[in-house]
């Protein structure tokens, strides 16, 4: 390929030229302009690729947890069912359990199995009706208010919903020993 | 600012003269878009190792994991379809760039005294290119990386004496599995990359000690030379933006979407490899059985063998290509044929369109267990449950199809349709078959 002689070019003494001037500036500009622009181009996408997990909050799905007919009424009842965990690409299946006592064919109350007090499980005692936790005593009635015991506040309702005949629940856990519900 | 700090360095370290060193290497003959191929593989390679990096950040080498992972790159990570899409559409570049740049040296001649070595050391560095291209092949672990591996390993096999040592030691041992695909992803991501940064190193420093070759004669060489800063790192800047250009869009508007998990069970699928290798696979269909470990191993081995001693078998001193008919004929008459190969194979990838044997198997399971009783396809079959004929269109997920095959009630609540004693290959087929019900697409 035929190499024109720079117009304005430093010769050096080996016979060896390089640009000058205006047309050095050039060469150079444009090469700042094109890496700049690839590197750009490359930037964004890999930050946004390093740092999407970090805004990734899991998400709170309803899950179905049992068909409305089949729960008795004003009559407490544990359900469990299998959730499905995503962790990124990571899928895990884990077993969660509810109580749920239904008032009539679309009002439930779910509660939390977990007592408010320090974690423990509560039972239901079929004779006295009342929700009881055999750790430290706390007792609660049908509505999750608190009867006897230690326990700082109410049981913990979780949002629920009726849809096609099943009873839908949305899982979620709250610190225990506050007197107030504080989500985890 | 910069330009400060850079005083302020350039003080304690005494950085103009390496800069100069750098820069101002006299190019013979002045800077020339004919010398821009090898910044440019230079460029594609760095392109590579960084994408190649992202990817490590959420790829896992499990035979578990692998496929689930890249799915989860492609589809729920921020830009990991476009990261992916380089990487993918890179790894061709590069392979193609190498073409590029070995043609060009060996159309001018460039590999002669005193430029042999360079030569020699840029023969591995194809290797280990190819090398790179095999291994990264498999890790998506998908139907078409792990059959084309199969293949790709089997003719490993045909080396004769070692040949079935070689192939255990591929996979590990007795099966393409679990210890194949971590030991391509080391290779791939940890050993070739150590190996290939001392060659591309090698291939720079001896590039530094005996220069550029520069035009054919030497009368004009030595007439006149300019520096390699600015003029041919504009040129060779200019290059890298085209070459990225190509590949962000193809990255961009070519999806690459992978093929279903591997299924080490189903010996129907035709794996195909990757262009850079399809005129060696057409080659492999017209070697008769005996013949076979010639068109396998043989042939390339004696291939590389010449390339690799080119320097000593081309001994005419000659650079300019009018006078060298006879070794520019035999590269013409290569590449000829391989580009009749590759011709010839792509024409018959395509006249056949490919479909997935999964798909037939799967239109089989409909009559099977006469889904047809209750839904409609196309016209056929009854009205009682929802229309498939395009299901595809309002569900193209496969993980949906796949729940709702084992348990309809758990993604469509209150619906009828019953559980089918499924088996698991049953079920992706089945799927593959729903899949293909959409409009514009018909099995």
């Amino acid at each position: 390929m035929e190499v024109e002689t720079p117009v304005s070019a430093q010769h050096h003494e080996s016979g060896t030229s390089t640009p000058v001037g205006t047309r050095r500036s050039f060469f150079t500009r444009v090469t700042a302009i094109i890496a700049s622009f690839i590197g750009i181009s490359m930037a964004v996408p890999i930050l946004g690729y390093v740092v999407a997990p970090a805004f990734h909050r899991r998400k709170k799905e309803w899950v179905p947890v049992s068909a409305i007919d089949d729960l008795p009424l004003h009559e407490p009842q544990a359900l469990d069912y299998t959730v499905t965990i995503k962790d990124g690409w990571h899928e895990t299946k884990s077993t969660k359990g509810v109580w749920a006592i239904k008032h009539s064919q679309d009002e439930v109350t779910v509660f939390s199995p977990i007592c408010p007090h320090l974690g423990c499980g509560f039972r239901w005692d079929g004779q006295d009706r009342l929700f009881k936790c055999p750790c430290h005593g706390s007792i609660y009635d049908l509505k999750g208010s608190v009867q006897a015991g230690p326990a700082p506040r109410p049981l913990d309702s979780l949002p629920m919903k009726v849809e096609n005949g099943q009873l839908m629940v949305i899982y979620k856990e709250f610190k225990s020993g506050l007197s107030e519900q504080v989500e985890l | 600012m910069g330009f400060s700090l850079y005083q302020w360095a350039d003080d304690r370290l005494k950085l103009k003269p390496i800069e100069q060193t750098l820069l101002d290497e006299p190019i013979p003959g002045g800077a020339s878009w004919n010398y821009v191929f090898g910044s440019a593989t230079l460029f594609l390679f760095v392109l590579q190792a960084i994408t190649g990096m992202c990817l490590s950040i959420y790829y896992v080498p499990s035979p578990d994991h692998a496929y689930d992972t890249v799915q989860y790159i492609q589809n729920d990570v921020w830009f990991g379809w476009f990261i992916r899409g380089l990487h993918h559409w890179g790894a061709s570049a590069v392979i193609l760039a190498v073409g590029l740049h070995m043609l060009q040296v060996f159309f001018d001649g460039a590999y002669k005294r005193p430029r042999e070595m360079m030569w020699m050391v840029g023969v591995v560095l194809l290797l280990l290119m190819l090398g790179f291209g095999f291994t990264g092949y498999l890790l998506p672990w998908d139907q078409n990386a792990y059959w084309a591996t199969q293949v790709g390993i089997n003719m490993a096999g045909t080396t004769p004496v070692i040949g079935d040592f070689l192939v255990r030691v591929l996979r590990g041992g007795d099966t393409l599995g679990a210890l194949t695909l971590s030991r391509f992803f080391a290779i791939h991501v940890i050993i070739l990359p150590a190996i290939i940064m001392v060659g591309i190193m090698l291939h720079l420093f001896i590039l530094r000690r005996v220069g550029p070759a520069g035009p054919h004669d030497d009368a004009r060489a030595t007439q006149h030379s300019e520096t390699f800063y600015p003029r041919q790192v504009y040129m060779d800047a200019v290059v890298m933006l085209i070459v990225f250009l190509i590949v962000a869009t193809l990255a961009y508007a070519v999806e690459f979407p992978l093929a279903d998990k591997a299924d080490p069970s189903d010996h129907s699928f035709i794996p195909v490899p990757e262009w850079y290798f399809l005129f060696h696979y057409q080659l492999l269909k017209y070697a008769p059985g005996p013949l076979v470990p010639y068109a396998s191993w043989a042939l390339p081995a004696l291939f590389i063998l010449c390339l690799f001693a080119l320097p000593f078998l081309d001994r005419n001193p000659e650079r300019i290509p009018a006078t060298r008919p006879r070794i520019l004929g035999s590269g013409l008459a290569f590449l000829v044929a391989v580009f009749a190969l590759l011709g010839v194979s792509l024409r018959d990838l395509y006249a056949v369109p490919k479909t997935d044997p999964a798909i037939a198997n799967g239109q089989a399971l409909v009559e099977k267990f006469a889904c047809k009783t209750c839904h409609r396809i196309h016209g056929d079959g009854e009205n009682i449950a929802p229309d498939l004929s395009y299901v595809a269109d309002r569900r193209p997920e496969r993980e949906w199809h796949i729940r709702h095959f084992k348990d309809p009630q758990s993604v469509s609540p209150g619906s009828f349709m019953p559980k089918f004693p499924l088996t698991d290959s049953q079920l992706n087929d089945l799927t593959s078959y729903v899949l293909t019900l959409k409009s514009g697409g018909h099995p």
